[in-house]
């Protein structure tokens, strides 16, 4: 039990130390939100801009607005959006779900992909095709996200339109729940098809460098001494032991993942965190940022006990230790 | 001033409001009610223009709330809300009769009470609030469909200032609660406007939707059932759904030049620059007026002459904007191009700057400054700053370029005057007090952004200024701005640069697209769709 206590300990000090370090960080900034209200109003009369920054608190000391927000923040409220004029709690909460849809289909594609091409890469090391394989991994891995992403429009809804260009759904408004599903796939396909190209080739080079090692161990020699099919040998001995740096790696990568999500959200307009992270930046939008932040963090730890138990399910001999 | 059925009054207005939009869809087609037309917009964070400037609030703001008047082809007001006005013979009164019947998209009735209460809020609160109506010295209600503003003087661009975008009517009875107009949570739900349109969805990360009001007060109008705003953001997506069908109509699309010949070749796209006139959109090269080199007009004659606004207009903007010539947008009524030029000349360029004392140094240099880049509007600023420091480095000035990694950075540079010269832009708006004055007025060297952050004082030029703001004769008015433009070249307050390339795109089967000075930024009432 100890273990686990320790582990949410840890965690709650993480998520404070986040959120004091990019208090702090943005704080430090040049501009405030107040100017890039005004900007975006198209100017404003410095008494204006004086009772802007009154109202949201921008004209007390530094140390006095972390003092308020971090007082706020452990009641749960995570403050108010200076552009949405929403509670960022909110917002953030409607955000998280196009996200975790984007990144998770994302991450699916890119493992459930990348490990058959791994594993068939491992299994014909020196053939043409392994090579192929290694050629098309390393070209999704290299080419920038953004360009990719403007490619796959151009030549699946331009030249050959069959998906749509933006968004997360028709402007009509699908009747049924089902119908707003399959319009929401329909719509998901180019985006997450774009963030799992890049992590396609890193998870098809892990899984085969795994998958290499582990067919060489003394224990997948005796399953073939012992006469089971080679079929069985890969899927049921070994694959599952060449699973285990994959499941680490989708672990610790999901944070990264959802920073790649930031650039695929904005030229697919997808209505995520990502979006909202990279127009709050541009907006000054402090609070909301903050929370995005916050909440990413929290995915992150989230994600990583998740890993832990995930491996204990993979690995006897970690369950048993 | 004369009183109407509100059939007869419907008649008048549909006509009216006909003779501001022209047909874009087939010869002879005839408008027809229904179907959805989609749009896009960019971002909004607010949906009351009472309260926030520019396109990306007006756009649906105007088609939310309805106005006291429209803005005709020729900058005349037309009836909207306000079916009769009269003007007193002093200038100094204006009163408005409001239409019949006319209602709130939550049935409540539209009253003179509403319209003082707007007149108020937005003079109050939004940022051209002051210069638009802070010569209203006080509102008289007399009746409910009667309102009468008096003026401590005379004010040419009131009626200018009266049309939705700028004065949007609204619901005094859901605003008037004692709660911040600014952040008031009915900004941006629950929306209750009073113009052709009303929201149904408003999802700011993804999309917005209205829908026509059966209310509205023009009877059979609008056309169009629904708008749709999806959130598009990236301007070479909207590229993209324009060529492809998904986007019908696009305004403020931020579209660069070099994609405008894509989009020509586009089947069944038209373009036009037309409809940005009463916002004037103009670039120009703003410079620190209060420290060398810049102190010296000697040095700024030097740069004019350097840089080759015809050169970028024609080359770095494939010839598709006019070269910028003063403070003033060529689709500015007061526009005048009789204004001191400075030609291209390199030579001269150079002898103004030894002349000014800049020769050069030991190290083969006059001097060095550094320009920055803001980081809105990368299309127009970021080629016009490198063509600038290319130009420059041949007299042997050292330009290092700072671009803004966003918007608040560059604003807090240039509003805390700590800058030696920026690219930057700004909107003229209908009337030059709203966005021409500011930059010139002595009484504006201000710690704002797009106030006279440049620190320009000529009491010349406030004399005129002074004497354009109260002159309600056109055409000594338009001399007076006339003389203003020459001003303030001679002074060579800023270098013009090419003006923004702002165009708008629609699909042929729109029709009516407005093309009004105040374009995508008027009410839609008579834009329909053929399919």
């Amino acid at each position: 039990m100890k273990g686990p206590l320790r582990k949410a300990g840890n965690s709650v000090l993480l998520l404070l130390a986040v959120l004091v370090l990019n208090f702090a960080l943005i704080h430090a900034a040049p501009g405030d939100p107040v100017e890039a209200m005004v900007g975006e109003m198209g100017g404003a009369t410095p008494e204006m801009v004086a009772e802007l920054r009154e109202t949201y608190g921008l004209d007390q000391p530094f140390m006095i607005q972390l003092g308020r927000y971090l007082g706020r923040v452990v009641q749960g409220d995570l403050g108010h959006s200076l552009y949405y004029d929403q509670p960022v709690t909110q917002l953030v909460l409607a955000r998280i779900g196009p996200t975790l849809l984007l990144v998770a289909t994302a991450l699916a594609t890119a493992i459930g992909i990348g490990v058959v091409l791994g594993v068939f890469s491992a299994q014909r090391r020196n053939s043409l095709a392994s090579h192929l394989v290694t050629v098309l991994s390393l070209a999704g891995f290299s080419a920038p996200v953004f360009w990719v992403g403007i490619m796959l429009i151009l030549l699946f809804s331009v030249s050959i339109p069959l998906l749509p260009i933006s968004g997360m759904s028709s402007s009509t408004q699908a009747a049924t729940a089902l119908g707003h599903a399959l319009d929401v796939a329909h719509h998901l396909v180019l985006p997450a098809l774009t963030l799992g190209l890049i992590y396609l080739a890193f998870y098809s080079r892990l899984s085969r460098t795994s998958m290499i090692e582990v067919l060489e161990t003394d224990y997948v020699r005796t399953a073939r001494a012992k006469g089971l099919s080679r079929r069985l040998v890969i899927y049921k001995h070994a694959l599952r032991n060449a699973l285990l740096p994959v499941v680490t790696f989708a672990g610790l990568q999901f944070g990264q993942v959802i920073s790649g999500a930031v650039l695929v959200e904005t030229v697919f307009a997808w209505p995520g965190l990502g979006t909202l992270a990279f127009d709050s930046i541009l907006r000054r939008d402090t609070p909301t940022l903050l929370g995005v932040l916050f909440f990413s963090a929290l995915m992150v730890v989230a994600m990583n006990i998740l890993t832990d138990l995930l491996y204990r399910r993979i690995d006897p001999r970690i369950r048993t230790s | 001033m004369f009183h109407k059925s509100p059939k007869f009054l419907s008649g008048v207005l549909s006509a009216a409001l006909a003779t501001t939009f022209t047909l874009s869809a087939p010869l002879g087609a005839e408008p027809r009610e229904g179907g959805t037309l989609t749009t896009f917009t960019s971002g909004y964070r607010t949906l009351n223009p009472a309260v926030q400037s520019g396109a990306a609030t007006g756009q649906p703001g105007s088609q939310i709330f309805a106005g006291l008047v429209l803005i005709g082809e020729d900058y005349q007001p037309q009836p909207y809300l306000a079916k009769t006005w009269k003007v007193a013979e002093d200038g100094l009164s204006v009163t408005f009769d409001l239409v019949d019947d006319a209602t709130f998209h939550d049935g409540a009735p539209i009253t003179s009470e509403d319209v003082k209460f707007s007149l108020e809020t937005v003079r109050d609160n939004h940022p051209f609030g002051q210069a638009m109506f802070g010569q209203v010295a006080a509102i008289e209600t007399p009746a409910p469909d009667r309102i009468e503003l008096r003026l401590s003087q005379p004010v040419p661009g009131l009626m200018r200032s009266l049309q939705p975008l700028l004065m949007p009517i609204l619901p005094k009875h859901v605003y008037d609660d004692g709660q911040e107009i600014k952040t008031h949570p009915r900004n941006m739900e629950n929306v209750v406007g009073s113009g052709p349109f009303m929201v149904e969805e408003n999802n700011p990360a993804e999309r917005l939707t209205l829908v026509k009001y059966d209310g509205f007060f023009i009877e059979g109008r609008p056309y169009l059932d629904r708008i749709v705003y999806p959130l598009v953001k990236d301007p070479l997506t909207r590229v993209l759904m324009l060529e492809k069908g998904e986007i019908d109509y696009a305004a403020f699309a931020g579209i660069r030049p070099t994609d405008a010949a894509r989009l020509e070749r586009a089947e069944g796209v038209e373009m036009t620059t037309e409809g940005y006139g009463a916002l004037g959109y103009i670039h120009y090269l703003e410079m620190n007026l209060r420290e060398a080199p810049f102190d010296d007009r000697k040095v700024r004659e030097a740069l004019a002459h350097a840089i080759d606004t015809g050169f970028l207009a024609k080359v770095i903007f494939g010839g598709r904007v006019a070269p910028g010539t003063g403070p003033l947008h060529t689709g500015n009524p007061f526009y005048s191009a009789d204004v001191p030029g400075y030609a291209p000349d390199m030579e001269k360029a150079a002898a103004l700057l030894d002349e000014a004392g800049y020769s050069l140094d030991d190290n083969g240099k006059r001097f060095s400054f550094v320009l920055d880049v803001p980081s809105w509007n990368p299309q127009a600023h970021g080629p016009a700053a490198e063509y600038i420091q290319a130009q420059l480095a041949k007299l042997n000035i050292d330009v290092e370029l700072r671009r803004a990694p966003d918007f608040g950075t560059w604003v807090q540079r240039i509003s805390s005057w700590d800058y030696d010269a920026t690219m930057n832009g700004s909107f003229n708006y209908p009337d030059p007090t709203i966005g021409v004055h500011r930059h010139f007025d002595c009484d504006n060297i201000k710690n704002v952004i797009w106030s006279n952050t440049q620190g320009y004082c000529n009491e010349d030029v406030d004399a005129l200024l002074k004497a354009a703001a109260v002159e309600t004769d056109l055409d000594t008015r338009a001399s007076l701005y006339a003389e203003l433009q020459q001003r303030v070249q001679e002074d060579l307050v800023f270098i013009y640069m090419p003006q923004d390339y702002s165009v708008t795109v629609s699909s042929d089967k729109v029709g009516n697209a407005p093309d009004t000075p105040f374009g995508s930024l008027a009410p839609f009432t008579e834009v329909y769709v053929t399919e």
